[in-house]
């Protein structure tokens, strides 16, 4: 008797799921487990009443699979019948009809029922039904408001709308911003700077260890004067910042230095070095628009020769 | 004033091709003359490198000889080593194609048929067709190597040169003297634009619309050294302001040249109002060039700058710079450029005047101070370099033909032509020129100075108007002569003195003073001796002003310097009177309360003044008390006062000098220039005060109140630089506190992490300038906080026993280095910045020395500045490690880097930081030559071919050579070489089969050549008459039976050999009787004796002459490019094969 269920039980673990070795399963997987595990106990009781003393693996998978299979087409057809009849709920004729079809004499089956050899299994452990894991709970779910029928589907749950501000005090001390904003901008620049050498070419200060302060190898340029010259454009980028914010209380101030400058020339004027704007007074480019420079003329036609 | 025998009535040059791929250009010139003697039969232009193919007269095939004696100085054979015999030769040779006496490379036989014409002077028409092929100097090509066609690549050509250098890529009399009008036509690419003097008259397409020609007429009498080439793919930009001004810029920096000229027409209007004069020309351009020669050039109606110039509204320390270039630029278009010189001794005319208004525009732009300041430091720098170097003369003469004495003995170069002299006294004379100009204001007032110069201009202009009357152009054309009169006339007053005190006369003044004040007679006694003895000094007499301040004011006083005097009486104003409280009245009228307690209870003299005006080029050291000096520090309000007292309290490390400097620092009235200097004083005085110093490390708590956040002192404020003279300030005062040393004389740790914090906190995101300046001040202070390590000697130096501190340094140095590849700053600033620290780093101990690093910063291809600074360290580095690698390598550089600007800098710095010295020199720093491995034969024998024929494409790369040699060996045969007779012994062995026969010209010649005058009186033989000598041809004919020479028959007289007798002296002209024929060998040789061979062959076979020709032409450049150095190329030029075409061959 021990024997079976020993061997059930191994054929069990080694479901053909493949997921045997898998120690957490869902419930719903538990669940069905059970309820093999309860057939093929079935199946080994049959046997036993049969007069088998043990069974191979195999065998017992086999006719559990199809004890399995037959149940389940009992049921799918009594339930077939049943909504046929337009009901939903199958009744016992419906499951007699259905033994009938599968040409199983359902008359015989009381007294099979009844049989003195049979054997009596004990019902399986009750598992409780898988759980749906319930929703995160945060708030109280709403109801709806009065306009709204009530047939109408519920809220979701409260997780779904609810918005929980995280608010922490921002760190507003001075002196912390700028060492913040100072060393973040440090460890990005030695990162990148370390990525940059480590990714190409690189020149030493020591000999002894030519990683210790890589610095990444000069390679000339074709028009060096350009990237020296030229702003960058992180720098054209501040540039724009800082303009569109300062310009309108910086050209004041320009302006004056510039009057001051064609006012008094014995002034002292150390300010006078001050880049003034580039911008070119528009009163003045737009009136005359037609400007005469040799450059700018059209190049003109070669005269053709008259062939001779 | 010409023995030319001619007159330039117009010049047209045409240039049809310029191929970038090749470096080369095609083109004719066309010279409208007048002779000015009857029968002239020869006419003499200036022309070096170029290849001339042809040469007519009226249509008329004319002969010509093509000799630079200045392609090899001395003869190649030559075995001599010393200085002045090679200034000797090169004057002379300078001198033998000199255009002011009408000698030139080029002899042109003017064609017997038009020599009969007679009395009537007709007009010649000179017509020279050429080309130039690589040139190594006059025009600079620079084509990036890059894909695309020359115009996306920004390949670009301009001419350059130092002074009259015209004849580098034209034909021409290249004479600041010879004015005429111009016609100038080049041929371009579509894409490109060519620049030039004049104006535009039309451009037009070529036939196959594939190529543009660029019509340019200059109108207005101009000097050949004046005419200008730029061509390239500029970006035009026409001057919002002056329709009439165009800028050129290369592709992309558009932006920033609209920047970097909307400041120009303040510059045009500040001339044209002072001079009360228009500019001379209808237009002008500025063109922007890379790999310029130098940064500002002037030539008639246009300036070729270094696009380096050009920066972006961001950049604050470039911005003044880049104007007062223009300014410079502008200040000769009127005095150089539209008014030229009569001759070289009157050069200093021009100068000086372009540079006293340029500093007017100093003065109105920037300020008073500004330009006292500008004054001061161009004083400083003039009495530096003469009292080092002797005397700088502004106006030599040369007046007898075979002078002995030589104006400037103590010289290793002649300043008898502008070709000789060395770059830095150039530089030196233009400072002194600008200087003296202000002397003769002084003297006759700024109104009849600038009366003076609008005469000057209008009698200029009204001659260039006069177009057919060429004998007015000479009002063009300024001496020194008709300078003065214009002045005396003007003025009425005699500056004869003046001029003959700082013009006729080199040196300045050096004076002592001293004082005591004589309670009794309330009388100051002063001293003031004068040092005229040593060299670069001169005797001042004459007038000189002193100035008291004391209690009861300030008084000036103007005493006489004369011969035996130097005790002067001041009576004083005011007795002592320390305790009654009244407030001291300035110069300037000011009145201002002084706390009086410092100074001494008997004197009422706060401090005095000796020439405060400056009107003397004199250095004074005078000598007062440490309060008087820190009286005139806090009071005095002229910045040359202030910046005086603050380098004599160097001397006084007191308590009360602290307090001045700092009080002078935190003045914010005060000159910034004068508050930068006083960091660099406190930082003196903090040392020498080490171990009295209370409190924190000089200047901390200064910086920390000006520039750190109020919560938070050690973080400093987010930049912005709104207020400059704080920028600077605060620039500056890093630098000068990592000076600061402690007892151990190490840079204190407080100083150093103060530094590295600022770097650390430095934050430039909400600043609308660019903080790269201010960084690489930061990277400076960090180099100066360096003190050697301390280790056992030759450890080797390795990471792990790096000393913390300079762990630091180095980390931040390698962070800033490599993020510069990533966003490089202005002109990479901060590189130059690096390379320079992490030399400190090495000459200090504190990582190994190595020289790899700075080699490949120094390469072709990274940002001049860079390139400078790299090496600069190498340089260092060679003279400390003593490499013979390097120094080869630096040479190496010297003489083939495509930047002209590079390589004068490498020689220039070898020559301020020589890798060993002279032994005559009493520098003792220096290795000397003895010890020094590097000095051996081989060098001096380097160094002498670079200077000898090396550089002969370049005047200042080859005076810069000779500086170099005069810097390593001095003027007479180097120590290092074997006796002199032993030397030649040696050499016969090696070049025994060439040498032998021309050893005994040298041997006969040699003793006579050392004494340099002699050559002299060889040029003023008159050449036709020697050459008609028989005896002088059969002395040759001696010659050239040597074994070298393959030619076979007998050979007119060699041109080179006949220098060897007469070194440097211009042999080539034709016997006056020979026939065409023969006269074109005499040219051929004259630098051909290599090719007599084929030369002969040639003649035999007359009709295949011009395809052979060509052939040879081809197999010859391969083979000069191989193997040849540059003087055997220039030998090689065919400039001379040419002259074959004898007017016969030609039809």
């Amino acid at each position: 008797m021990a024997d079976p269920a020993v061997v059930s039980g191994g054929a069990l673990n080694a479901g053909g799921r493949g997921s045997g070795g898998k120690a957490a399963t869902s419930p719903a997987e538990n669940y069905h487990l059970a309820r093999r595990r309860t057939l093929q106990v079935v199946v080994s009781a049959l046997l036993t009443e049969c007069g088998f003393d043990s069974a191979e693996k195999a065998a017992v998978e086999t006719l559990t699979e199809m004890m399995q299979s037959y149940i389940t087409e009992i049921g799918r057809c009594a339930k077939a019948y049943c909504e046929h009849t337009a009901r939903s709920i199958p009744t016992l004729s419906d499951a007699v009809v259905t033994l009938i079809e599968m040409g199983f004499k359902a008359d015989t089956l009381p007294l099979y029922a009844k049989r003195s050899q049979r054997m009596v299994i004990t019902a399986p452990p009750v598992t409780n039904p898988p759980v749906t894991p319930k929703a995160l709970s945060a708030g109280q779910k709403r109801t709806h408001p009065a306009h709204i029928p009530c047939h109408f589907p519920e809220f979701p749950d409260p997780h779904t709308y609810i918005k929980t501000p995280t608010f922490r005090e921002p760190v507003s001390d001075y002196q912390v911003v700028r060492e913040k904003a100072a060393s973040q901008r440090r460890d990005v620049e030695r990162a990148l700077t370390r990525f940059m050498a480590k990714t190409g070419e690189t020149e030493s200060l020591f000999k002894d260890d030519i990683t210790a302060f890589p610095l990444i190898a000069a390679q000339p340029s074709t028009i060096p004067y350009l990237s020296a010259l030229l702003p960058s454009e992180l720098e054209l980028q501040t540039l724009e910042e800082t303009d569109s914010s300062e310009q309108d209380d910086q050209t004041d101030g320009e302006n004056a230095v510039g009057n001051m400058i064609s006012d008094d020339p014995g002034a002292d004027k150390e300010n006078a070095m001050l880049p003034l704007s580039a911008v070119v007074p528009a009163a003045k480019a737009s009136e005359d628009n037609v400007i005469d420079n040799p450059y700018l003329r059209p190049v003109k036609k070669p005269k053709v020769r008259r062939k001779k | 004033h010409v023995e030319t025998g001619v007159k330039k009535q117009q010049q047209v040059v045409c240039i049809n091709n310029i191929n970038f791929q090749r470096k080369s250009v095609i083109g004719f010139v066309e010279l409208t003359i007048f002779p000015t003697v009857v029968n002239l039969n020869r006419i003499k232009l200036n022309s070096k490198q170029c290849r001339i193919y042809r040469v007519r007269v009226n249509e008329l095939e004319a002969p010509f000889i093509y000799n630079d004696p200045t392609l090899e100085v001395c003869h190649h054979e030559s075995k001599q080593r010393n200085l002045n015999y090679f200034s000797s030769a090169y004057t002379a040779a300078v001198s033998a194609v000199d255009p002011d006496a009408g000698h030139g490379e080029l002899v042109i036989k003017v064609p017997s048929e038009l020599w009969k014409q007679g009395d009537d002077l007709k007009v010649l028409k000179v017509y020279i067709e050429f080309s130039l092929d690589q040139p190594k100097g006059g025009l600079h090509f620079v084509v990036p190597d890059v894909e695309g066609s020359m115009a996306e690549r920004g390949a670009h050509v301009f001419s350059f040169g130092y002074q009259n250098s015209t004849r580098f890529w034209f034909p021409c009399v290249d004479s600041y003297s010879e004015l005429c009008t111009w016609k100038l036509e080049f041929t371009v690419d579509a894409s490109m634009v060519a620049v030039s003097c004049g104006d535009l008259v039309e451009t037009i397409y070529t036939h196959d619309m594939r190529k543009k020609t660029f019509h340019y007429v200059l109108p207005i009498p101009t000097a050949a050294p004046n005419i200008s080439l730029a061509v390239g793919p500029f970006e035009i930009l026409v001057d919002p302001y002056m329709h009439e001004v165009t800028h050129f810029c290369l592709p992309q920096l558009l932006p920033l040249l609209k920047h970097s000229m909307s400041y120009l027409h303040e510059i045009f209007e500040f001339y044209e109002e002072i001079l009360t004069c228009r500019y001379p020309y209808a237009c002008f351009k500025t063109v922007f060039v890379d790999e310029a020669y130098v940064q500002v050039s002037s030539y008639a109606s246009m300036s070729i700058f270094s696009t380096n110039l050009l920066h972006s509204a961001m950049i604050i320390d470039q911005t003044p710079l880049t104007r007062r270039c223009l300014a410079q630029a502008l200040a000769q278009q009127f005095f150089g450029c539209f008014i030229s010189r009569m001759s070289w001794a009157d050069e200093w005319v021009l100068k000086g005047i372009s540079g006293y208004i340029y500093g007017l525009y100093l003065k109105k732009t920037f300020g008073v101070n500004e330009y006292r300041h500008w004054i001061k430091e161009e004083l400083d720098k003039i009495v530096e370099y003469e009292l080092k170097m002797g005397g700088v003369l502004l106006h030599p003469t040369f007046s007898g033909g075979k002078e002995k004495d030589n104006p400037t003995p103590h010289l290793h170069f002649s300043i008898k032509h502008p070709h000789t002299l060395s770059w830095e006294y150039y530089k030196m004379f233009q400072c002194k020129a600008h200087l003296v100009m202000r002397l003769i204001e002084n003297r006759i007032s700024m109104e009849f100075m600038l009366q003076v110069f609008n005469k000057l201009l209008s009698l200029a202009s009204t001659a260039s108007s006069q177009k057919y009357q060429s004998h007015m152009w000479s009002q063009m054309l300024l001496s020194t002569h008709a300078f003065l009169k214009s002045i005396s006339n003007v003025s009425g007053k005699d500056i004869g003195p003046l001029i003959k005190q700082w013009v006729d006369q080199s040196a300045v003044v050096k004076f002592f003073g001293s004082f005591a004040f004589n309670r009794k007679r309330n009388v100051l006694e002063l001293e003031i001796r004068q040092d005229y003895t040593s060299s670069g000094t001169q005797k001042y007499v004459g007038p000189i002003k002193v100035t008291v301040q004391e209690l009861d004011g300030s008084f000036n006083h103007t005493l006489q310097i004369e011969e035996n005097s130097l005790k002067h009486d001041i009576p004083c104003h005011s007795k002592s009177r320390r305790n009654k409280k009244k407030k001291i009245p300035l110069m300037n009228g000011e009145e201002v309360d002084m706390d009086l307690s410092a100074m001494d209870a008997d004197s009422p003299l706060l401090w005095i003044r000796i020439d405060p005006d400056m009107s003397i080029l004199r250095k004074v050291e005078f000598e007062q008390a440490d309060f008087m000096w820190q009286y005139q520090l806090r009071y005095e309000r002229d910045v040359v006062a202030q910046e005086e007292s603050i380098s004599a309290l160097e001397k006084f490390p007191t308590a009360a000098s602290r307090l001045a400097l700092t009080d002078i620092l935190e003045q914010e009235q005060c000159f910034y220039k004068v508050r930068m200097q006083a960091c660099f004083c406190l930082a003196k005085i903090a040392n020498a005060m080490v171990s009295t110093w209370q409190g924190p490390p000089a200047m901390k708590s200064l910086f920390t109140r000006m520039f750190c956040c109020k919560s938070c002192p050690n973080i400093v404020k987010t930049n912005h630089f709104l207020s400059f003279q704080s920028y600077f300030l605060q620039k500056t005062m890093p630098v000068a506190m990592a000076l600061l040393r402690d007892v151990q004389n190490l840079c204190p740790k407080d100083v150093l992490n103060f530094i590295l914090d600022l770097i650390k906190y430095n934050d430039n995101r909400k600043n609308k300038f660019s903080d790269n300046y201010y960084r690489a001040e930061l990277i400076e202070a960090l180099t100066n906080s360096l003190t050697p390590a301390i280790s056992i000697t030759n450890e080797v130096r390795t990471v792990d026993n790096l000393n913390a501190d300079v762990r630091l340094i180095l980390e931040e140095i390698t962070r800033f280095l490599n993020m510069e590849k990533l966003l490089p700053s202005f002109r990479n600033t901060i590189t130059v910045s690096c390379l320079s620290a992490i030399r400190q780093l090495q000459k200090n101990g504190h990582i190994p020395s190595d020289a790899s690093l700075f080699k490949s910063y120094a390469k072709y291809g990274h940002f001049v500045d860079v390139r400078v600074a790299a090496l600069e360290a190498l340089v260092d580095y060679t003279r400390v490690e003593r490499s013979s690698v390097d120094l080869q390598w630096l040479l190496e550089m010297a003489q083939n880097d495509p930047a002209h600007y590079v390589r004068h800098k490498i020689l220039g710095m070898l020559c301020k930081n020589p890798p060993f010295t002279k032994t005559t020199d009493p520098a003792p720093p220096f290795t000397k030559t003895t010890d020094s491995a590097l000095c051996n034969e081989a060098l001096v024998d380097q160094l002498w071919k670079l200077m000898n024929s090396g550089t002969s494409h370049d005047w200042r790369l080859r005076c810069d050579a000779v500086n170099l040699y005069y810097a390593l060996f001095g003027l007479t045969r180097p120590s290092c070489l074997p006796l002199p007779e032993l030397g030649l012994v040696l050499n016969l062995k090696e070049k025994k089969a060439v040498l032998n026969p021309t050893i005994k010209p040298e041997l006969g010649v040699g003793p006579v050549m050392d004494t340099p005058f002699n050559t002299m009186e060889d040029e003023d033989i008159d050449m036709e008459t020697v050459h008609d000598s028989q005896a002088f041809i059969h002395h040759h004919l001696n010659l050239l039976e040597r074994p070298s020479t393959p030619g076979e028959r007998k050979e007119p007289p060699s041109v080179e050999q006949s220098m060897l007798s007469m070194p440097a002296t211009p042999v080539p002209s034709f016997p006056k009787e020979t026939t065409p024929l023969s006269s074109k060998h005499g040219g051929e040789h004259g630098h051909h004796h290599h090719h007599h061979h084929h030369e002969h062959k040639k003649k035999k076979k007359k009709h295949k002459h011009k395809h052979k020709h060509k052939h040879k032409h081809e197999s010859k450049d391969k083979e000069k490019d191989r193997e040849r150095d540059n003087s055997q190329a220039y030998s090689n030029s065919p400039a001379s094969g040419r002259s074959l075409r004898s007017p016969s061959l030609s039809d």
